[in-house]
């Protein structure tokens, strides 16, 4: 994590003309240059229970909080001020959003391996495999993969990429676009989300996934080989993405 | 190729799977892991691979979202419980559900529609009489 000094003097000049513009392109060059630091923290993490991906996400998103909450004229470090912030966004994330169901470790365990069994099985067979295949290649119950399918929505889902309603204008997480899942097919979802600001509120992989998976009808296999996740990966996403377009949509219902 | 290889349970040659389940919880969120696990059980006893497990219980998750009604209503307006029923036929699952609602049916968004269209076969929800029904049913593939 060592930064030569240039580039400290470059990470500082741009924080002190982001404090100063407030230019949102360049509030995203930043973050991206400190990916680094946001993954590290977020591997310091792992082993709980919760997948490496999703803590990368909420690592992102407290880098970004940090960036956005910086002041420079304070004269701190950039990574001084941004490591609590990123990690203090983490110990919320297990606090409030984590397993909020108690979901026995060996049911965690179970859900996290599954992610390679049913990507390893898709690929064997050329199709999604059933239940009972998954169950004898993981050499467990069936029930036990009905429980571990189960925990990956044992998250509370609410607020995840709170700064999003915080702060409407901001539009898409800009953090989660930084996770290297480019695609051609962006732009154009871009294009038919405008037609749904709801959708728009999400960040543009779960925007991507929504699409692929609802409009334009592939399935969670097809769309995980597309993007490069696991299968578990966009399930959890999909479902934590459908639980938040509705918290949205009942606070859009809502008077006032 | 492989997909063809595979032992007969796979793929729902289950004599006990074709009886109705039926399953009433409290109109909460916290029991829709119950209506989702008994769903996904079900259909896996059907030979449902893993895509069509993950619809049918997301399916059922937006459709129970109905029977929960907002989250403003006073306590004495919330429905008490849900009822459902679970019905399995040679390749197929149908589920309805049911609540009391003393307020307006909700109207399923757009969205709504277009995530169950992706979903499942066939998705209705009906109000009659401050009761509030959905009813969905999942082909399987092959």
């Amino acid at each position: 994590m060592a930064f030569e000094a240039t580039d400290r003097h470059e990470l500082r000049s741009k924080l002190e003309e982001y404090a100063a513009t407030g230019d949102k392109a360049l509030r995203d060059e930043i973050v991206g240059s400190q990916v680094g630091l946001a993954e590290y923290l977020a591997r310091r993490f792992k082993n709980r229970g919760e997948p490496i991906e999703d803590l990368i996400q909420v690592a992102l998103l407290g880098l970004l909080k940090a960036v956005e909450r910086f002041d420079p004229s304070r004269g701190l470090e950039f990574s001084t001020f941004a490591t609590p912030t990123i990690v203090g966004e983490l110990k919320r994330h297990f606090r409030d959003k984590g397993w909020a169901v108690r979901v026995p470790r060996r049911v965690q365990e179970l859900h996290l391996r599954m992610g390679t069994v049913v990507n390893t099985l898709s690929q064997e067979l050329g199709r999604s495999p059933t239940i009972p295949e998954i169950a004898r290649r993981a050499e467990v119950s069936v029930d036990e993969v009905l429980e571990a399918m189960e925990a990956g929505r044992a998250y509370r889902f609410s607020s995840i990429d709170a700064p999003a309603t915080e702060d409407e204008d901001r539009g898409p997480n800009p953090a989660t676009a930084q996770l290297g899942e480019d695609d051609t097919g962006l732009e154009e979802v871009e294009q038919r989300m405008l037609l749904s600001p709801l959708i728009a509120s999400l960040p543009k992989r779960e925007q991507m996934i929504i699409h692929l998976r609802f409009f334009r009808g592939m399935t969670q296999s097809e769309i995980a080989s597309r993007l490069g996740i696991s299968q578990m990966h966009v399930s959890r996403l999909l479902a934590r993405s459908l639980a938040q377009l509705r918290d949205r949509a009942g606070a859009e219902a809502a008077p006032g | 190729m492989a997909g063809e290889n595979q032992e007969p349970n796979d793929r729902g040659e289950d004599p006990a799977a074709n009886g109705d389940v039926r399953l009433s919880v409290p109109a909460a969120p916290e029991y829709l892991r119950l209506v989702r696990l008994t769903a996904a059980g079900l259909a896996s006893r059907l030979g449902f691979t893993f895509d069509e497990v993950e619809d049918l219980r997301i399916a059922v998750d937006e459709l129970c979202f109905h029977l929960l009604g907002d989250g403003d209503d006073t306590p004495s307006d919330r429905p008490r419980t849900m009822d459902l029923t679970y019905a399995a036929g040679a390749d197929y699952i149908s589920i309805t559900g049911s609540t009391g609602m003393s307020g307006a049916v909700p109207e399923p968004s757009e969205l709504s529609e277009q995530i169950l269209d992706a979903l499942v076969d066939e998705h209705e929800v009906t109000g009659n009489g401050g009761v509030v029904t959905f009813r969905l049913k999942k082909q399987r593939e092959s």
